[in-house]
């Protein structure tokens, strides 16, 4: 069943954020994935809400801009323009292959970027790639602009920096060099719309044989999407050979460990999760430039 | 025995699919009525608990509420169900799982009948929960039905030979024990329900997502206290049911018509997919003990089988699902020696009862399973510890059945998917290479210490993650109902006077086809095109009762039935055509392609649509009721003994999978399905039956689980319940034998159930192939494949972590 | 949420090629709206969290699951359902070969999955298996295993593409 609630669809985003501001039961409505269903399994998140302000009314929420230094993705943007978009394939093939492996194409067609992290579940496909793209997020309120990084953005599951009447209106990502490498894994429990297990982004930049630099980020195994800053650290300068993967690997076992505590999943997920990721840094410098 | 056929086995567009493709078939909840009223169920919290009291006060005057129904309004039985009158139509007296409703509220506002369901308040007596089907039989587990003194629903044993002898005489003796969960059968369509109450006496009409009408009207008119004739269910569009849509449809039919007769307005029952999931019945999970004693030449001696069956809440039809599995557990095999029980037991877990396969794709994941160990201990190939065991024409079986009135085909379907496949090749092929196992279950100690950070030398190259493996299961199955009851099914042929005709068949068509075969029948016996037949809507009122459609029975009996139909026809066709032709008794009179002739007679030749306007201007009916009745079958209770089935099918499936070491992936690349069903009277349909039995047969083998939490079903839905989608499994490869029968429209015996059956334990064989690791629980998920057992979370909480 | 009446929302939209208007309620959903206020009961409801793809219809020629999409949403778009791909009784390439391939059995899932394979004949003139099966991997089937509903795409697209060379 679904509960009752209001909808309005405004034509300009100053309409929408005053209807934000006066409404404190009101909440954005983009692809619809999560705020349906969960109106369906009457999910504690969505029971208060009284009204949606559609914001796909609103014109320029839709594109995908590049700029000399950076690409902005419009809150309104699906994953399936996402991951066809020739500009996001070239800069961020990862968030590309994210993209592709969110849902169904039914979904796809629906879901945006944005929501998938202003919901910000544990399993939240866009988070690892985004992540170590160095995402910014603008953020939008009747009385200010504001820029935060993404990372500082995710605070613990389903729970975000996002204020009172405010709305991401883009993410800014600024394009990476382009002698970084790299690849995204999911794990699910069957091939296709599968809620991921196990999520990694990796970029790894080499210089004559060695980690010039590394950006790792993890999904659906920590509480919420994580940078692991530690490790990228320990990376820099170690020789790009299975001995350090393997090192990384452990460590990365050994960091999840330490956030997650020992869970019911962890038997299965942590040495999973040191394989896989052993392995995904393998192919990716197999598939250096 | 008609060698030639003109319609029978060719590839025949069903009849009824434009309707299918168009959007323009009615399923249950497509219907509207004038008036309509909706029904919500309540529900209380607990899984197993004395009600009280029921307090309705805080919603009784709610604008929305027209009426609440509830056992009070009930006239005839409370209690009701298929075999054991066990299960309330409204729990009254107490809770026995949590899928039960003790009222529902009737008004035309669905979602604010929902709301309204929330506020009633139930006060419960809370009773210690019974989930662990091995306990259920211990001196103080809590009674679920006190009723029947015990948690004992059925105890079926066999006996034949000398067990403990044969196991003296055996040289090797293996035991090892087997688990399947509970399944969701996971119909697409939701069930669905409307009940509308007749004018005057004629008492209640009910349009639904029915798989067994005849099943629903009995139930209904007993719990009504109406006569069966007041009772008309009729079959709406069925989107699929795989046994699912019977004993939970039979309760809810019950349901509407109550609200229905006390409103005297129609009223829908529609179920979201988590009700679905929370009340309706499962597939039975199995414990299952085999000990098995065999020489070193392959012969097996002696076999002793124990078997747990978890009922659930209710009866259902567990003493015929456990009933088959004592007659099929030792698998096809000649063996002198045998000792199977086989007990279903009560628990406060959702109730279970049929689903594609009944009792007995447990037991062949788990001794199909053990035939490769067996096989592997003497350093012989799989398919040849079937070949010395199997059965052959006239092989005894374990319940002293004679096989011999058809073709026993199994060693003719174990060598042709083996030769199709190269199997024995790849086989021992891939059993050279298992030097690189599952690490995890190589440094289990470790992980069971809680020790979960890798060493270096644990890890994996990525190359080296994937291996394959190939396996394979073979299976006889008995046709139809055997020993269960009554088996005779009815049609209805009425051909019209310019040539199109009406059929209909007792046996319902639940999506697989059954229409189509039906019409194809007709079609060769009398030659009127397919196209030209107008399959009825069954409803109860219009043709006899013909039992469940279950059973893989539909072509044999319901076949059986329209081509009595059809021949009676002919007989009297011919005999008016002998008379107005003046025809001596050699002429043969041919019905073909919507013509009439005589061979060898060129003026003799009518159309059909011609010969039916002069055969009613001459006063011959043109319609009969065909019937067609199982022969008999004996069965004695007590040790096991008799012929169980009238007649048998064989099937032989080779898997061929990929498993990554490191995750528990297990990808099935190709399935070769080699079936002797019979005459394949439907080619398309018989080709969706593989397809779609070896699918589900694949979910049931790596994804589906109904994991319980107090006995609450964990996945209410499909994020949760995992069932394969398009990307999850390869190749399949249907290949038919048509062994000969004397049962059955020109020898068709079954499909439906012998497609599902085989793939867990082919699937399961293959990935033992692969990392030389033998698994023993359903299904052989992630977490199964890497260590052996399955996590649980500690709640029910949603979430990946 | 007891007190506060709710608004009704007014949607004007294409539905199967008419140009359509109606007055409902703000929280309807699409597959609501086109079952109940239009009749167009082939749109079906499985699942209801757009996990099955029975509900899928498109939407400015997009596959989309109805049961996630509110009645409001649609203003202004263009709707195709399966009462609208066959063309004045004549039955579209797509559901004649899903008829002659078998790939219909209890037709539940059959309207979602033609229209899937629908929005992917209007994006590409050519298409793997992996490509089809990627179309459908929303539309889940109980019943026929896919086979024969991926042989019936593929063929319809060689079809189709002949027919243009």
């Amino acid at each position: 069943m679904i509960q009752k609630f209001n909808y309005v669809a405004p034509k300009s985003l100053n309409s929408a954020l005053k209807i934000l501001s006066e409404n404190k039961n009101a909440k954005v409505l983009a692809g619809g994935t999560d705020i349906i269903p969960g109106f369906h399994i009457e999910s504690r998140r969505f029971i208060d809400t009284e009204l949606l302000v559609d914001i796909k009314k609103i014109q320029n929420l839709h594109a995908i801009k590049e700029r000399k230094d950076f690409v902005e993705i419009g809150a309104c943007v699906t994953f399936a323009e996402l991951a066809e978009n020739e500009l996001i394939r070239k800069y961020f093939p990862l968030l590309a292959k994210a993209a592709e492996t969110v849902g169904s194409v039914q979904i796809r067609n629906r879901a945006t970027i944005v929501g998938n992290f202003v919901n910000n579940a544990p399993c939240a496909d866009s988070v690892p790639p985004l992540l170590v793209y160095d995402a910014k997020i603008q953020i939008q309120s009747l009385k200010k602009t504001r820029e935060i990084s993404l990372q500082k953005f995710l605070i613990k599951p389903y729970a975000t920096a996002l204020k009172k009447g405010e709305v991401v209106t883009k993410i800014i990502l600024p394009k990476p060099d382009e002698n970084f490498v790299g690849d995204f894994y999911k794990l699910g429990r069957r091939r296709a719309v599968a809620i991921s297990r196990i999520s990694l982004a990796v970029l790894m930049r080499k210089k004559d044989g060695l980690i010039d630099e590394i950006r790792i980020a993890s999904g659906a195994v920590t509480p919420i999407g994580t940078r692991l800053y530690e490790l990228e650290k320990f990376a820099k300068n170690q020789i790009a050979n299975s001995d350090t993967f393997k090192e990384l690997a452990i460590m990365l076992g050994e960091k999840v460990l330490e956030i997650t505590g020992l869970r019911w999943s962890s038997e299965y997920k942590l040495p999973v999760l040191q394989q896989v990721f052993y392995q995904l840094l393998e192919k990716v410098n197999r598939n250096e430039k | 025995m008609k060698e030639k056929f003109n319609v029978v086995g060719k590839p025949v567009v069903r009849p009824d699919g434009k309707e299918k493709v168009t959007g323009e078939a009615k399923f249950a909840d497509d219907y509207k009525f004038p008036n309509m009223l909706f029904g919500v169920m309540v529900r209380t919290k607990a899984t197993h608990a004395l009600i009280k009291k029921i307090d309705y006060s805080e919603i009784e005057n709610h604008p929305s509420l027209i009426t609440i129904v509830d056992a009070n309004d009930i006239k005839g039985l409370k209690k009701t169900g298929l075999i054991r009158k066990d299960q309330p139509v409204f729990a009254f007296e107490k809770i026995v799982t949590p899928g039960d409703a003790v009222a529902m509220l009737v008004g035309d506002d669905e979602d604010e009948l929902r709301l309204l369901a929330k506020k009633v308040k139930v006060e419960l007596e809370e009773l210690p929960v019974l989930t662990d089907p091995r306990k259920a039989l211990d001196e103080n587990a809590p009674l679920i039905h006190p009723e029947f003194g015990s948690n004992l629903i059925v105890h079926h044993p066999l006996r034949k030979g000398d067990i403990e002898k044969g196991f003296a005489e055996s040289e090797f003796i293996l035991e090892q024990t087997y688990t399947t969960p509970h399944i969701e059968h996971a119909y697409i369509e939701p069930e669905c329900v409307t009940a509308i109450p007749l004018e005057g006496d004629k008492g209640i009409h009910i349009i639904g997502s029915i798989q067994n009408p005849f099943s629903a009207r009995r139930i209904v008119a007993e719990v009504l206290g109406f006569p069966l004739n007041r009772v008309k269910i009729e079959q709406a569009e069925l989107g699929g049911s795989f046994g699912g849509k019977d004993d939970i449809m039979c309760i809810l039919s019950a349901r509407a018509a109550i609200a229905a007769l006390k409103t005297r307005r129609p009223v829908k029952i529609k179920y979201t997919r988590e009700e679905s999931i929370l009340e309706s019945y499962k597939r039975h999970p199995y414990i299952m003990h085999y000990k098995v004693g065999y020489n070193r030449d392959g012969k097996i001696k002696a076999m002793k089988i124990d078997i747990i069956a978890d009922g659930g809440a209710y009866c259902s039809m567990t003493p015929f699902v456990t009933w088959r599995s004592v007659v099929q557990a030792t698998g096809p095999y000649e063996i002198e020696n045998v000792w199977t029980d086989v007990r279903g037991v009560y628990t406060n877990n959702p109730y279970t009862g049929a689903m594609r396969g009944f009792g007995s794709p447990q037991i062949i994941f788990a001794q199909e399973s053990m035939m490769d160990d067996i096989a592997v201990s003497l350093g012989m190939t799989p398919d040849e510890i079937r070949k010395i065991n199997g059965y052959k024409q006239g092989s005894v079986t374990a319940s002293g059945q004679r096989l011999e009135n058809h073709e026993v085909n199994l060693r003719k379907v174990l060598e042709t998917a083996c030769e199709a496949t190269n199997f024995r090749e790849k086989w021992l092929e891939n059993e050279k290479h298992h030097n690189r196992r599952i690490p995890t279950i190589e440094f289990k100690e470790r992980i069971q210490k809680r020790n979960l950070i890798l060493e270096k030398d644990e890890f994996v190259h990525p190359d080296d993650v994937w291996k394959k493996g190939i396996g394979l299961a073979v299976s006889f199955r008995g046709s139809s109902l055997g020993a269960e009851g009554v088996d005779a099914a009815a049609s209805y042929l009425s051909i019209q006077n310019d040539g199109s005709a009406y059929l209909l068949c007792g046996l319902a068509e639940n999506g697989q086809g059954m229409k189509t075969t039906y019409a194809i029948i007709v079609s060769e016996v009398l030659g009127i095109p397919v196209e030209n037949i107008y399959y009825l809507e069954l409803t109860t009122a219009h043709i006899p009762d013909s039992g469940p459609t279950v059973a893989s029975r539909s072509t044999l009996m319901g076949g059986g039935a329209v081509k009595n139909a059809a021949e009676v026809l002919r007989k009297r066709f011919e005999d008016f055509l002998r008379d107005y032709w003046q025809l001596s008794n050699e002429d043969i009179i041919v019905f073909e392609n919507n013509r009439v002739y005589v061979k060898g007679k060129e003026n003799l030749i009518i159309s059909f649509p011609e010969f039916a306007s002069i055969a009613y201007k001459n006063s011959i009916c043109l319609a009969s009721i065909g019937w067609y009745p199982g022969p008999k079958i004996h069965w004695n209770e007590e040790n096991g003994h008799g012929s169980a089935y009238f007649t048998y099918v064989y099937g032989c499936q080779v898997a061929e999978v990929r498993v990554n070491i490191v995750t528990g992936e297990v990808y099935v690349d190709r399935v070769v399905a080699v079936h002797d069903p019979g005459k394949v009277i439907n080619l398309l349909g018989a080709l969706g039956q593989v397809y779609g039995g070896v699918t589900q047969g694949t979910g049931y083998a790596l994804f589906e689980e109904l994991d319980k939490h107090n006995g609450y079903p964990r996945e209410l839905n499909f994020d949760q319940y995992i069932i394969p989608t398009s990307k999850d499994i390869g190749e399949i490869v249907p290949i038919f034998i048509e062994g000969k029968d004397e049962f059955g429209p020109w020898g068709a015996k079954s499909l439906g159930e012998p497609t599902l059956e085989l793939t867990s334990a082919a699937i399961n064989n293959a990935i033992r192939n692969a990392v030389g690791e033998r698994y023993f629980n359903l299904p052989v998920n992630l977490e199964e494949v890497i260590l052996k057992r399955k996590l649980r979370p500690e709640d029910l909480k949603r979430g990946s972590l | 949420m007891k007190s506060k009446s709710l608004k009704k929302v007014r949607v004007k939209f294409n539905l199967n090629c008419r140009q359509v208007e109606i007055e409902t309620k703000p929280n309807k959903r699409l597959i609501d709206l086109l079952r109940e206020d239009f009749g167009l009961t082939g749109t079906k409801e499985g699942c209801s969290i757009g996990e099955c793809g029975a509900c899928t219809v498109l939407v400015n020629g997009n596959a989309v699951n109805s049961c996630l999409v509110l009645a409001g949403e649609v203003d202004g778009a263009r709707v195709i359902t399966i009462e609208g791909i066959a063309k004045n009784g004549t039955l579209h390439p797509l559901q004649e070969n899903f008829l002659k391939h078998g790939a219909v059995q209890c037709g539940f899932c059959t309207p979602g999955m033609i229209l899937s394979a629908y929005a992917l004949l209007l994006k590409k003139q050519s298409a793997d298996e992996e490509e089809i099966k990627e179309a459908i991997a929303g539309n889940l089937c109980r019943c026929t295993g896919y086979k024969q509903i991926i042989e019936a795409i593929k063929y319809t697209i060689k079809e189709m593409s002949e027919k243009q060379a």
